[in-house]
């Protein structure tokens, strides 16, 4: 039994409702007057365009600069170091320890990805496809988990926590987290635009309803898995809130809880704090170079929050 | 037989179903739903860390009243919420406008644009912290044209929470980009081919016809975004510490909740704090509702 190879439609942007090219109004050609006013709009567009820039990039550039440079150099304001030098990453890596929290931050954002995608995405096929007693019900709820602030669930999940006696590990951070509404949310959206005659088949096959899932509709759903893995890993790696309530030794803190620590111990030594930031911020960077769209397909399922 | 096979398969599909929701159901009840029955039930005890120490009805909400240290904190959380919402709305829908024209490298600036709402707020904030020190960049570039230079921005109370206003305004103005882009999108063209018939220019074009056009973007943007303000805690943790400091300048509602459930282990007063913070979300966000008017947006 062989089933077609190319996914059904090829964008997740067309299916998650956001596309990648955004277009201006189409002006109609030939009325008079349009040519000036449009090149004045393109004049102030790029005006604009100059400043907004700096403003975004030179934050950046600045922190890159300064990563590269010592203390002492720091206290001038050129652009570029006079000997750029590794030192503050070395020194912030092993002295203050932002190696551990690199890797801390790694392998919690990958577990709590793959759980994530896993129980997503089985529950996200469950949802668009099976038929059972309660299933719309069971929606609402997911919907509703949405809409629920963190700020609210602090003290009722922290005392849970408490109580299961899994404040300070990796395991209480892991079960709250496993999987998360938006990613369940974003998997059903895409099920449901796969067209059922493709698991037809399966049914003919007599597969069972996992099989299903496995052979059919996962390897459809490769858009939507890409955005729900990245913008998963995304979210773990640069969360500081609930990291910051569950895990307290500090052999298991986080990029971001080191950061904030780091900030109220050391103020001022400035270039290990920028070279900290760089490593808090390069792997994302890296991965919104390669899939940036899917990094906007969180923006099109927050829609369901309002 | 052909109806007990068919029913057998009914049943073989509801039970496959339930096992495949069966584990986010938990974690949404047990870590989503139920605990905001048991955030309402702890706000009525006094509560530590091992539990209910005894049973206090209102008093936590009534202390919220006196608590002056609580009013500072929803008074900054206000402030904040009515300088960046505004602020995040206007950057937003003028990124969002810039990178609507045909320019070259539309697609790269726009991706620019969101770079920081995506990297890590801590990070950010801490490059913040080292651009606006006394010796920062920001200073020295304020010198340079004459201006005064040597304001700690985020070291003084007058300014430490109108910096952390600016700096998120920056900070998320690009997700903002992306939801006006998507309502600019949905504009249709035939409005503006009417408006050039007119002989309207941009700028008119703009105010008279875009922005009002754009009103279910404005309502989604704003609720997205003042959801987000009431909630700021990162920046504020980093830039002030647990304290707000200085002199409470930067506590905010969030971080108060924060220290007084891991702080001060007042569970009860803190889940009291927590729940006057969502009826306050809830109640924001349906004003806004009726303001704006029932819009297809959200």
């Amino acid at each position: 039994m062989a089933f077609p190879e190319q996914t059904p439609a090829a964008d997740i942007g067309e299916r998650l409702a956001v596309t990648d090219e955004p277009l201006g109004p189409k002006r109609p050609t030939g009325i008079p007057g349009r040519a000036r006013s449009e090149r004045i709009v393109r004049i102030l567009a790029y005006i604009g365009l100059t400043l907004v820039a700096l403003l975004f990039f030179v934050p950046f550039l600045w922190t890159v600069a300064t990563s590269l440079k010592t203390l002492p150099e720091t206290v001038g304001f050129d652009f570029l170091p006079d000997d750029p030098s590794l030192t503050a990453y070395r020194e912030a890596l092993t002295e203050f320890n932002f190696l551990r929290y690199t890797a801390n931050s790694a392998g919690l954002a990958a577990a709590i990805t793959l759980s994530d995608v896993a129980l997503a995405s089985l529950g996200g096929y469950a949802f668009a496809r099976l038929r059972f007693p309660g299933r719309e019900v069971l929606f609402v709820l997911v919907l509703a988990t949405l809409m629920i602030p963190d700020q609210l669930r602090l003290v009722p999940v922290y005392q849970m926590l408490v109580r299961a006696d899994l404040v300070g590990t990796y395991q209480g951070l892991f079960f709250i987290k496993m999987v998360a509404a938006v990613s369940l949310f974003l998997m059903r959206q895409y099920f449901l635009t796969i067209p059922r005659d493709l698991e037809e088949a399966a049914k003919l096959d007599n597969a069972g309803y996992f099989k299903t899932y496995w052979r059919v509709m996962l390897p459809l759903a490769g858009p939507a898995l890409a955005a729900v893995t990245i913008l998963t890993f995304q979210g773990i790696w640069n969360e500081l809130f609930w990291p910051l309530i569950i895990l307290q030794d500090p052999e298991k803190w986080t990029l971001p809880i080191g950061i904030a620590q780091f900030v109220s111990v050391y103020q001022t030594l400035w270039p290990q704090l920028m070279a900290a930031s760089v490593i808090a911020i390069l792997p994302i960077a890296v991965i919104y170079v390669f899939f940036q769209r899917y990094f906007v397909a969180g923006i099109a399922a927050s829609g369901v929050k309002g | 037989m052909a109806r007990e096979r068919l029913g057998s398969q009914r049943l073989r599909e509801a039970l496959a179903g339930y096992a495949f929701v069966a584990v986010p159901m938990a974690v949404f009840l047990l870590f989503f739903i139920f605990p905001i029955a048991y955030a309402v039930y702890i706000s009525f005890f006094d509560w530590g860390v091992l539990g209910q120490i005894r049973g206090v009805g209102l008093d936590n909400y009534r202390e919220l009243l006196d608590d002056e240290i609580f009013h500072k904190a929803v008074k900054n959380t206000l402030v904040y919420t009515a300088g960046v919402v505004p602020a995040q709305m206007a950057l937003g829908l003028l990124l969002a406008v810039i990178v609507n024209q045909k320019i070259r490298a539309r697609t790269f600036f726009r991706s620019a644009f969101y770079f920081p709402s995506i990297a890590s707020s801590a990070a950010i904030t801490a490059i913040a912290l080292y651009i606006m020190s006394s010796n920062g960049l920001l200073n020295a570039v304020l010198g340079a044209v004459g201006l005064p230079d040597d304001t700690s921005w985020f070291g003084q109370s007058d300014t430490a929470l109108p910096s952390i206003m600016a700096l998120n305004a920056w900070t998320t103005s690009g997700t903002m980009m992306l939801f006006y882009l998507a309502s600019l999108q949905s504009i249709p063209e035939e409005v503006y081919e009417a408006a050039a018939i007119d002989g309207a220019g941009p700028w008119r074009t703009f105010w008279k016809i875009t922005f009002p056009l754009l009103k279910p973007g404005h309502f989604f943007v704003a609720v997205v975004s003042v959801i987000g303000a009431l909630k700021v805690f990162d920046q504020a943790f980093i830039v002030g510490g647990v304290g707000g400091e200085p002199n409470y300048s930067t506590m905010t509602a969030v971080l108060y909740l924060y220290n007084q459930a891991i702080g001060n282990v007042k569970f009860g007063y803190a889940a009291a704090v927590g729940i006057v913070l969502f009826v306050f979300i809830m109640a924001v966000t349906l004003v806004q509702r009726q303001l704006f008017g029932r819009t297809e947006a959200a």
